[in-house]
């Protein structure tokens, strides 16, 4: 399968803080060398806990940041330090699904002419723009009488494919999903995850699939990347991550997900993580886990692990795994 | 065991200006000494509005009425506010969602604690500090003396909600009420707080009412489950019978829309449509929209609840003499 996006030694740091020069006091490293890759037609879920820089990885990829350091291919070219003039015919390329559907549609636009802004600003002519939008609402499972109202007349499930509608409507190859249901009700999610999973069977698309749920990444990924403090410690097809967890963040972190099940909930057993995470402005030396890490040692605290292949396609990011 | 609270066909209406939202249409509900009951379904569906109706904590413009409202032998209906006031903070605690927004961001965690305490039970500062404090470390909160000084914004999501907790076990409640207390938290820190809410509640033999969407949670924490849909209880049971043999098609619904835990890949079976609009709800089963099992007679009354084991009713008409029989296949393979 041929690499549709590609991100190689990932950097995005934020300043924080200046001093009288102008100058950055400290800087907070959001996303800290991160590399991996999503195949044309493949869903790659990232998922971690908040302030670990899922969301903005997916925001680098698409480039609403320039990130600071590293190299983003598109279909093989390095897009990462673009200007907005030749990045223009890539931006066309690549979408994005917002968490929340409630502030990431204009009130006071219709659902039609929503759909229809991406069209209007590639230039399409108003009867294209016509035509695609009454396909669009089709395929995401709308009725063409939405298309005169406004978003507040809709369910959030609803309205959450509104947003999915204009992120198709420039054909897209690829979009960028953060955290798409989790403002959505259990019975709702359900719903998008369906529209996504068969529009990327009827489109042949690739998603980032950004979110803390850690089931959901488990249903719809085909590959999943976990992260912490801005770095990835763990990749791995999907079935291979969950049957053969290796890090200690990723056994604690699926350990801690409540199973929708008595039986099991009684009988599985969790591993205490004490502590928060810690701030990624001045993360700790070496591994930034080992504060929380019930099997850090002195190596951890000097060297940083790199992210190692340890089993076809499996990789960890730990000293203890050989 | 003894009955702590018993509630009968409690009743909440808002008055808005375009019409009466029906929020909770008639719901019964009693919890006994220690124990854990979970209420489940999706926002808008009435659960947490019936806690609040009980604990007086709406606006002037709901209207809250019950055939009956004991708590612990205490009819709460006939109360006067003061007196009610003196039963709801010494023996009922809250827990909210959302830790930010409850506490005062202008006060130090410490006077947050303190003040209520010695108003409520006319201490000294000193003596309530002690309380405080010695609270503090029940909820396992590291360094309480240094975080007494902190405002809410220098401490962490987790943090914030064991402060929350600590405020609601101060006196000692013989009931928790837990309104999606971990939703707005990570899993790791979901994780430490109901761990830390099991632990309670085995030290001081509290009753918890946990209000939540995530199936998950109830069924690590609950013993018995309230299956809530459109402002009424549609099936309630142990946790076992809800996700064993559940007998309604909405709890099946719920169950089908999440992905299995042992990870095979099989497609989602969502709800369709969505919830009913509670102004004017419909006459019969909240849920004949999309329920697929729909029959003529769901759309024209509310069916009753059906009586299926000591602990376990479900009000669906698929369970009266006659109907058509619908068999739930169950979500484990």
């Amino acid at each position: 399968m041929s690499t549709i996006v590609e991100a190689r030694g990932l950097k995005m740091y934020f300043p924080v803080g200046r001093t009288l020069g102008g100058k950055p006091k400290k800087l907070l490293k959001a996303v800290d060398d991160v590399s991996f890759s999503i195949a044309k037609g493949e869903t790659f879920g990232l998922v971690g806990e908040s302030g670990c820089g899922k969301t903005t990885i997916g925001r680098c990829l698409v480039r609403l940041y320039e990130p600071t350091d590293g190299q983003i291919f598109f279909d093989g070219q390095d897009i990462a330090h673009l200007s907005e003039k030749p990045l223009a015919p890539y931006r066309r390329r690549m979408q994005m699904i917002f968490q929340d559907p409630y502030a990431s549609l204009n009130p006071r636009m219709t659902v039609a002419s929503i759909i229809a802004e991406p069209l209007r600003y590639a230039g399409a002519s108003r009867e294209y723009q016509n035509e695609r939008v009454r396909e669009l609402v089709d395929l995401v499972g709308l009725k063409p009488d939405h298309l005169q109202r406004y978003p507040h007349e809709f369910s959030g499930g609803q309205r959450q494919r509104v947003g999915i509608a204009r992120a198709l409507a420039c054909n897209p190859e690829f979009i960028v999903c953060d955290e798409p249901i989790s403002a959505l009700d259990v019975s709702i999610q359900a719903q998008v995850i369906n529209t996504l999973e068969s529009l990327q069977e009827k489109l042949g698309l690739s998603y980032l699939f950004v979110s803390h749920d850690l089931s959901m990444v488990r249903h719809i990924s085909h590959n999943v990347g976990v992260m912490y403090l801005g770095c990835m410690v763990e990749r791995a097809p999907v079935q291979e991550l969950y049957s053969n967890m290796l890090h200690p963040y990723t056994q604690a972190l699926m350990s801690a997900v409540p199973i929708p099940d008595p039986d099991m909930a009684a009988a599985s057993q969790r591993i205490h993580l004490s502590g928060d995470v810690p701030t990624p402005i001045d993360p700790p030396s070496g591994c930034r886990f080992r504060a929380r890490c019930p099997y850090a040692t002195e190596q951890c605290a000097q060297e940083r692990p790199e992210l190692r292949e340890v089993a076809p396609d499996h990789f960890v990011a730990c000293h203890r795994i050989k | 065991m003894q009955r702590l609270l018993d509630i009968e066909n409690l009743r909440t209406t808002f008055d808005i200006h375009v019409g009466k939202v029906q929020a909770v249409r008639g719901v019964n509900l009693h919890v006994d000494e220690g124990e854990t009951v979970g209420i489940v379904g999706e926002s808008g569906c009435g659960k947490s509005v019936s806690m609040l109706s009980v604990l007086h904590l709406l606006p002037d413009y709901a209207k809250i009425s019950a055939d009956k409202m004991v708590f612990d032998g205490t009819d709460l209906t006939t109360l006067t506010p003061k007196m009610f006031r003196k039963i709801s903070g010494d023996q009922i605690g809250m827990i909210f969602q959302d830790p930010m927004t409850s506490l005062n961001p202008l006060f130090t965690v410490g006077d947050q604690l303190i003040e209520p305490l010695r108003i409520h039970k006319g201490i000294s500062k000193a003596e309530a500090r002690e309380i405080v404090l010695e609270k503090l470390r029940l909820v396992e909160i590291p360094d309480p003396e240094s975080r007494m000084k902190q405002y809410p914004h220098e401490l962490s999501g987790g943090m914030r909600q064991r402060i929350m907790i600590a405020m609601a076990i101060m006196c000692n409640p013989r009931l928790i009420i837990a309104d999606e207390p971990t939703t707005a938290l990570d899993v790791t820190i979901q994780a430490q707080i109901l761990d830390l809410l099991q632990s309670l509640q085995k030290k001081l033999g509290t009753a918890v009412i946990m209000i939540t969407h995530d199936l998950g949670v109830i069924a690590g924490m609950c013993s018995r489950v309230l299956v809530m849909y459109g402002g009424v209880v549609v099936e309630e049971g142990t946790v076992r019978e809800i996700f064993y043999e559940p007998k309604h098609p909405y709890t099946w619904g719920l169950l089908r829309s999440i992905p299995q835990k042992s990870g095979e890949k099989r497609k989602l079976i969502p709800i369709p449509g969505s919830p009913p609009d509670l102004i004017a709800p419909p006459p019969g089963c909240p849920f004949v929209a999309r329920c697929p099992y729909a029959m003529n007679i769901c759309n024209s009354t509310l069916p009753e609840m059906t009586q299926l084991s000591d602990t376990h009713c479900a009000r669906c008409r698929l369970l009266d003499e006659g109907a058509p029989r619908v068999v739930w296949e169950g979500n484990r393979e």
